[in-house]
């Protein structure tokens, strides 16, 4: 391990090759360090290498970004305005439990605050505070300039920042979503939760995923492509690794997501009937869905609170972490191991005993390497020098939390205690100390973060006072909660004997909340009058981000970073060398300008409007849907807003992505040195197979809906619930067309190639047409279904006469969305062959064909699934 | 033009394996004995999947790295829906 990032340390510190090596090369630094500055005010004269972005105090700059570091601080700022939205909300509650009954809140409203809380806080505040670290160090611990989509990168931030809009909005609509964060069913269907508000948090949830989506390609595109060279992954930082495996596992666990909120979004607009009580299996279904993503969600939100715990642990102990392979290895286990344990969140439900036996064991298993990691970063502080800063504290008592945490959850992985601990507050404890347990270890990378973000530092001793605070109104508020377990969750009753308990809590809460009262003051005052910082405030902070200025210039860098010799180093790019000294002065004034040579022209745009309009389009087509309940709008005025918005919503987002698709913009593009395991895979290509990969899961999740349902049902007796009418004969139809559209995507690639303009306008000619054919005899038959009169079905087989006609409506008119977004791509593909685009370049018909393949592949399993067996 | 007729030929099959999954419902497997006809129709469209990934979308000249992580999101799928269907069993 003589190689690892540690010895970047002795050098960065020693040397500092880019802050401070004189001459030229700081000029540079120098320039833009007081340009890029967030908040101070400084020269706003147009810099040469802005990338086209107006200066930082510009209210402009923060619409049209797509800088990662800009973004990093959005997500920050945004997911610290949702803590206090989530905060709000849990002290109404504590104030609320001070006595037991209904006192300041009707159990209605109690039951809003206690769903809204819980999704604000996980999914509006926790990852998205984690992706504001994550946007801002990623890039630089790995070497790059930048995010591999940087357009998309501002995408996932919009549409996160409107999908928290949205979610606000829905208390206005007659109620938030009021059962619960987990949206158990059958309680989350329109007949226990009718009011639109409910609807609207759910497609805010959606806009969320897609955000997270969108994200996760992004980063794991980034991460796995853009590495300097001598990054490998082996060397790669904790904080970047802890990234790594979040968003995989964000891949994977929120396209199951989207699948349950798709499906309960079927049921509650169209009416379909998923979740409905009349379905064999239907609340087993939503938990098994829900859980298969919410056990790896649990991680995705502490894995980035480890990762910054480990760098802080490494800083402030003056030492590389002990057993840092050790460390890394044991997180992948866990972020593999997080698939296989979700049922022991249903460890009371009708599932059988073998398979609960089963997930005790594998929930014991799991903790395990977390087992490991505890272990090495106390160890870490042991050999270590530790000096106590305010990022350490947090960290330090984030570890303290987590051991807690940890060992109370092992109580309620094992069945027999669960029956009797599940439901109470024993399980609000734990998942407090775990889950809140990781905001302290973010708090802690809040600190430590925020002289590089700012280039100025906090006030330490109100640092301190904030974790006094922090730490004792921690525990007053959560500890107490092991002690009263006997408190049922989510009611306001509970036994009168436990009332001290839980004023004990109360008062802890409003002692964690003024906490951060002094964090915001002191953060907000230091941002502009701190102590002004260098690259490097800490000393032995090894990664690096504190190799280059606080906050770092635009393109990060002042040369290629290559860590070839085991150390980082900027080369000065070989191609400006022979231009000799002249140049030398402008590759001064424009640091990094070299790190991509040709895609980097001088000058050339990195803002861009259109992920916001796209964002603002598609907050107002779920807003507009929302309206939509079991098939029909509200009546009158209402109804023709609500369709309306919509509307008004589809038009700008198909424009915003037209003018995006047109608009001139080239990201980073790489290879820059390490890109295993995908190094022959060029970025966009890459992204595509990634996306594909959650599609998988999306679809499977799908069919998986479908197979869990019919075994719910009784396999074979399933087609007492299908009319006689459904035959074979339509799907095999569609097999054959979209076979057929397949081979005439491939065909298009070889006179592409051949350069026959002709022959590829022709080829996709063919395969739109055929796709259309595929819609027009779907409908059809469709068509016919709805309106058959038979005696089993007199009044039709829509998608909600019964669990088999949702099955079949909603898992192929999830294929045939599929093939209309297929189509709308071909078609505009048509316009540019017609011109004269692709010859010789069959690129972007083969990504083209990659998702049309896909979606092919798709149908190929449908076809048995719902025409034959 | 070797490659035009390659994946010419891949369509042939994909055409005719397609009919073959209906031929074995028209005859009446299904009936005879319905777990034989299952499988033998999904592992039809298995192999029929494979085909379209391997040489439509090339899977079989990018680096395997590509098809192990299509494969684990398959086996993500399969393993909720297998674990779940089991568990109410
Ligand atoms: C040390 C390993 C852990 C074990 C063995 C464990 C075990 C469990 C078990 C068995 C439950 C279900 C309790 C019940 O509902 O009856 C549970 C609930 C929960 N755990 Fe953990 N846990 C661990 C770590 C974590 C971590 C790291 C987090 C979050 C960062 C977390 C967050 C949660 C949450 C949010 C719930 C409640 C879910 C709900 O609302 O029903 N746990 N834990
Ligand atoms: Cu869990």
């Amino acid at each position: 391990m003589t190689d690892d990032e540690h010895e970047t340390t002795a050098d960065g510190t020693g040397e500092e090759p880019p802050v401070s090596d004189g001459g030229t090369a700081s000029d540079g630094g120098a320039i833009v360090d007081d340009d890029g500055l967030p908040a101070g005010g400084v020269p706003d004269t147009p810099h040469e290498d802005d990338h086209g972005l107006p200066p930082t105090h510009s209210i402009r700059r923060w619409f049209v970004t797509t800088n990662h570091k800009d973004i990093g601080l959005l997500y920050t700022v945004t997911a610290l305005f949702f803590l206090i939205f989530g905060g709000l909300l849990a002290l109404l509650m504590r104030l609320e439990l001070w006595a037991p009954g209904a006192n300041v809140m009707s159990a209605a409203s109690y039951n809003q605050a206690v769903s809204a809380h819980g999704l604000v806080m996980v999914f509006w505040f926790l990852s998205p505070l984690a992706f504001g670290f994550a946007n801002y160090v990623v890039p630089l611990q790995i070497g790059a300039k930048d995010l591999a989509f940087p357009r998309l990168n501002a995408l996932s931030y919009w549409f996160y920042l409107f999908s928290g809009i949205l979610m606000g909005i829905s208390f206005f609509q007659g109620s938030t979503f009021n059962g619960g964060w987990t949206m158990y069913a059958p309680l989350n269907t329109p007949v226990y939760t009718p009011e639109i508000g409910g609807t609207t948090t759910v497609l805010a949830l959606i806009l969320f995923v897609a955000s997270a989506t969108v994200g996760s390609v992004n980063f794991l595109t980034t991460m796995h492509r853009m590495r300097a060279e001598g990054m490998t992954l082996r060397r790669m930082p904790i904080f970047t690794w802890s990234i790594l495996l979040t968003v995989w596992m964000m891949l994977f666990a929120f396209a199951a997501l989207l699948a349950a909120l798709m499906l309960l979004s079927s049921d509650r607009l169209i009416g379909t009937g998923y979740f409905a009580e009349s379905s064999p299996g239907g609340a087993m279904l939503w938990a098994h869905l829900f859980w298969f993503f919410g056990h790896p969600e649990v991680y995705i939100v502490f894995f980035p609170a480890l990762g910054a715990m480990a760098e802080i642990f490494q800083t402030f102990c003056g030492r590389r972490i002990v057993g840092r392979k050790w460390f890394i290895g044991a997180m992948l286990l866990v972020a593999i191991q997080s698939f296989v344990v979700w049922m022991h969140h249903m460890f009371l439900t009708s599932i059988n005993l073998e398979i609960k036996t089963l997930f005790m064991a594998t929930t014991i298993g799991i903790s395990l390497p977390f087992d490991l990691m505890v272990f090495s970063l106390i160890y870490t502080m042991l050999k270590g020098k530790i000096r106590f800063k305010t990022p350490f504290l947090f960290g330090f008592g984030a570890l303290v939390l987590f051991i807690l945490g940890g060992i109370t959850g092992v109580f309620l992985g094992a069945v027999v205690l669960d029956y009797t601990l599940r439901g109470t507050y024993w399980v609000v404890a734990h998942f407090h100390y775990v889950m809140v347990g990781g905001v302290t270890g973010l708090v802690g990378g809040l600190y430590y973060w925020f002289p590089k973000m700012t280039g100025r530092m906090y006030d330490e001793t109100l640092g301190k006072v904030h974790f006094a605070m922090y730490f004792v109104g921690f525990n007053l508020l959560y500890f107490p909660m092991f002690l009263a377990w006997e408190t049922p969750r989510r009611v306001f009753e509970y036994a009168p004997a436990l009332t001290g308990w839980h004023q004990l809590s109360t008062v802890g809460a409003f002692l964690l909340g003024s906490s951060f009262l002094v964090m915001f003051y002191n953060l907000f005052k230091s941002a502009f009058v701190g102590e002004e910082v260098d690259g490097q405030p800490w000393d032995f902070a090894s990664t690096a981000e504190w190799t280059v200025p606080s906050p770092p210039p635009l393109e990060n860098f002042p040369g290629v970073p290559t860590y070839a010799s085991g150390r980082l180093e900027f080369d000065d790019g070989g191609s400006a060398q022979t231009d000799g000294g002249a140049v030398h002065g402008k590759a001064a004034a424009l640091p990094g300008s070299e790190v991509t040579g040709t895609e980097h022209e001088g000058g050339e745009s990195h803002a861009s409007i259109w992920p916001f309009v796209l964002g603002v389009g598609a907050f107002l087509v779920l807003l507009g849907l929302s309206g939509l309940q079991r098939g029909y709008f509200p009546e009158g005025t209402m109804g023709g807003m609500y369709i309306g918005t919509a509307v008004v919503g589809g038009v700008v987002a198909f424009g915003s992505l037209v003018a995006m698709t047109r608009e001139r913009f080239h990201g980073p593009e790489g290879p820059f040195g390490e890109s295993w395991p995908f190094t022959t895979v060029e970025n966009t290509k890459l992204g595509l197979w990634i996306f594909l990969a959650s599609d998988v899961i999306l679809f499977g999740a799908f069919i998986g809906a479908y197979v869990f349902s019919r075994v719910a049902y009784g396999w074979t007796d399933w087609h007492h619930l299908i009319p006689e009418a459904h035959v074979v004969l339509p799907g095999l139809i569609n097999t054959y067309l979209l076979l057929t559209s397949s081979f005439a995507v491939v065909i298009a690639m070889e006179f592409a190639e051949r350069e026959n303009r002709l022959g590829v306008v022709g080829s996709l000619v063919a395969t739109v047409g055929l796709g259309i054919g595929f819609l027009v005899n779907k409908g059809i038959e469709w068509q016919h279904l709805f309106h058959i009169h038979t005696e089993a079905f007199p009044a039709g087989w829509d998608p909600g006469t019964n669990i088999a006609s949702t099955t079949f409506y909603v898992t192929t008119g999830l294929h045939a969305l599929h093939v209309i977004v297929g189509l709308v791509i071909a078609g505009y593909m048509i316009l540019r062959a017609w011109n004269g685009a692709y010859m010789g370049d069959d690129e972007p018909i083969e990504y083209f064909g990659l998702y049309w393949h896909f979606v092919d592949i798709v149908w190929l399993f449908l076809f048995p699934l719902f025409y034959i067996v | 033009m070797s490659r035009a007729k390659l994946y010419t030929v891949i369509y042939v099959v994909l055409f005719v394996l397609a009919t073959v999954q209906v031929v074995v419902e028209q005859a009446g497997y299904l009936e005879e004995s319905y777990w034989m006809a299952f499988w033998a129709i999904m592992v039809l469209s298995a192999v029929k999947a494979v085909v379209v990934a391997g040489w439509y979308q090339h899977l079989r000249w990018e680096p395997r790295s590509v098809t192990t992580l299509m494969l684990l999101g398959l086996l993500g799928a399969v393993a909720l829906t297998v674990a779940a269907s089991y568990s109410i069993l």
